[in-house]
């Protein structure tokens, strides 16, 4: 059911897994920057971390030996963290879309 | 000494009077007999905790006196109690102004606080009075229950059961006398839950894979699941009251937490039952759900960075304010990154049960829960001094806030990163080269960097206590003498 991650795999499957999460986080402050400032420099460099999220992904998945039904959660991984952070941001624009923002302090 | 014990519940009763303030209502009074409760259980929690640590350096430290075994479950007992507490109180805090109303039956909510604190005061005697003994019926009954987290004997687990249905009666009985709201809604509901489950630890089977599939449901789902979700409906009010935030986008983003959180965090229960005795699916649905649980924190990123962007961080309480950024670093490293780097069955085999585990419990419980709890009490200090002043320009530059801030933080992270040290090393050489034998245990504990990661752990456990010392210092002379009233929010 499950093949137990080899011996010399040890460090690159706790850094790839950290490292899913910290690019994760990265690719999603870096879109919501850029689309805050319109800077389509900084859409570049979260595109960029995105791409460190694939990466570390893919080796994730060969030390830890996602194969067969696992490989949807490879996919499913990929999928998810490049959406979520798209629909967020529109989320996050339209629940404070009638807001016009005077400020709440007297 | 019959009238001392007569008198007893009058003067324990007198000194929680001591702490009413005019300034308060009787949802906030109670409140803050429970924030002070807590405070005394987060001392006890890291206490404990010290005393273990020092037997892991030192193991015949007060051996058979105070064992490490009774040390370390009064550590996690003391936190899971003090957590309670401060959420318990934060919503006694918060129930009257929510609701526009008195709240139901509050001489009962205070009645159950004596009693809650009592039972806590008794259990924890016990386990310190008796520590070893004969285990028997009457032992789960009276001693301890044995299970791991959730010790306490079977007595008092009624008695908590009936003090939450107490709490509850408050709740539901002030939103239904008074209005509901989003975050009402939310918060009764949940609290069904969170009372629900405590039901799934209270019996005992003799199946241990049975006994522990439905433990987990106590366990996982309260911090996973349920926690996550009242801290989320604490963390809304707070914002309300803290930034001036909006009700109707708070109440929108609670929603769509609630959905993440439980969409992810219930089923996420599966990676607890790689090792159980459970079948084989639950690594795939563990493993699976366990890859979602750190989409929400990915998806807090981007509103914190909408918020930060769009909104200036003006505040009416800083040390609140900063406590509640420190629950989102906190919350994402320690529940996302640490969490996920252990969680899949292929590399968690190897994690399960060594001090990875305690490494991801400790960054995860404080940032996640430890942190949202002080920056209520912080507000909580606020309108007890009289509504004062506690933005920037505080006395001292506020230096016992800051520093007690960097020392918690800088110690609960070197302690993680001690541990995680620890962790690596034993996954390695007791699980992956010794294969999980009786020698490999011992191999593990005696290399050097396990032994050089307890003494590193130990230093940042001193570090962790001298911010909490300053952090009591703190909330006992915040804003005493000070003038200015608090900056004032308009109506949302």
């Amino acid at each position: 059911m499950i093949e137990p991650v080899a011996l010399q795999d040890f460090f690159i499957t706790f850094f790839s897994a950290a490292l899913i999460i910290l690019s994760g986080a990265g690719y999603a402050g870096l879109y919501a920057w850029a689309k805050l400032r319109g800077n389509p420099r900084l859409l570049l460099w979260a595109y960029a971390c995105y791409a460190v999220l694939a990466g570390a992904t893919f080796l994730l998945a060969r030390a830890t030996h996602l194969n067969g039904q696992w490989q949807v959660l490879v996919g499913l991984m990929l999928t998810g963290y490049l959406l979520v952070p798209l629909g967020i941001w529109k989320l996050c624009v339209a629940s404070h879309g009638d807001e016009n923002p005077p400020s709440p302090f007297l | 000494m019959n009238s001392i014990v007569t008198a007893l519940p009058g003067k324990i009763a007198s000194v929680f009077t001591r702490l009413d303030s005019p300034y308060l209502n009787g949802g906030q009074q109670l409140a803050v007999k429970y924030f002070s409760v807590a405070t005394v259980l987060f001392f006890a929690q890291l206490l404990f905790g010290l005393l273990a640590a020092i037997q892991f350096v030192a193991p015949g430290f007060l051996f058979g006196w105070l064992d490490f075994s009774v040390n370390r479950m009064v550590h996690i007992n003391a936190m899971v109690v003090w957590l309670l507490y401060g959420f318990i109180g934060s919503v006694y805090w918060f129930l009257e102004e929510e609701s526009g109303t008195e709240i139901a039956g509050l001489k009962l909510g205070n009645i159950a606080f004596y009693v809650l604190t009592g039972a806590v005061t008794i259990v924890v005697l016990v386990y310190l009075l008796i520590q070893t003994g004969p285990g028997k019926d009457s032992t789960i009954w009276f001693i301890n229950e044995g299970r791991e987290y959730i010790e306490a004997p079977r007595w008092a687990d009624f008695g908590i059961v009936a003090v939450m249905l107490v709490f509850f009666y408050n709740v539901a009985g002030t939103f239904m006398k008074g209005r509901w709201s989003g975050i009402s809604g939310v918060l009764t509901l949940d609290l069904i839950a969170l009372a629900g489950l405590y039901c799934a630890g209270m019996f005992y089977l003799t199946n241990i894979t049975a006994d522990q599939f439905w433990w987990w449901w106590v366990i996982h789902l309260w911090v996973e699941a349920t926690w996550e979700v009242l801290v989320g409906c604490i963390m809304a009010w707070s914002l309300m009251h803290l930034i001036g935030a909006r009700r109707k986008i708070v109440q929108t983003w609670l929603y769509i937490e609630v959905a993440l959180m439980f969409g992810s965090g219930i089923l996420g229960l599966g990676h607890h039952y790689f090792w159980i005795g459970t079948p084989d699916y639950w690594f795939s649905i563990g493993g699976f759900f366990s890859a979602l649980e750190p989409i929400p924190l990915v998806a807090m990123v981007v509103h914190s960075v909408y918020d930060a962007g769009v909104h200036q961080f003006k505040s009416r309480n800083h040390p609140a304010l900063a406590w509640i950024i420190a629950h989102t670093f906190g919350n994402f490293l320690g529940a996302g990154v640490w969490g996920f780097m252990h969680t899949l069955p292929q590399i968690n085999l190897y994690t399960h049960g060594t001090q990875w585990s305690a490494s991801h419990g400790h960054l995860a419980f404080f940032g996640a829960y430890a942190t949202i709890n002080i920056a209520f009490f912080y507000m909580a200090v606020q309108k007890w001094r009289g509504n004062v002043w506690m933005g920037g320009e505080l006395p001292g530059n506020g230096w016992k806030w800051k520093w007690a801030m960097a020392l918690l933080n800088i110690g609960v992270l070197g302690m993680t990163v001690a541990l995680l040290i620890a962790g690596y090393e034993q996954s390695f050489i007791e699980r992956a080269v010794e294969g999980s034998t009786w020698s490999g245990y011992f191999s593990a504990q005696n290399h050097p960097w396990f032994q050089q990661a307890m003494h590193w752990r130990l230093l940042f456990g001193l570090i962790t206590i001298a911010g909490l010392v300053l952090l009591i210092w703190d909330l006992m002379t915040i804003g005493k003498g000070e003038t200015r009233p608090a900056l004032q929010l308009s109506e949302a």
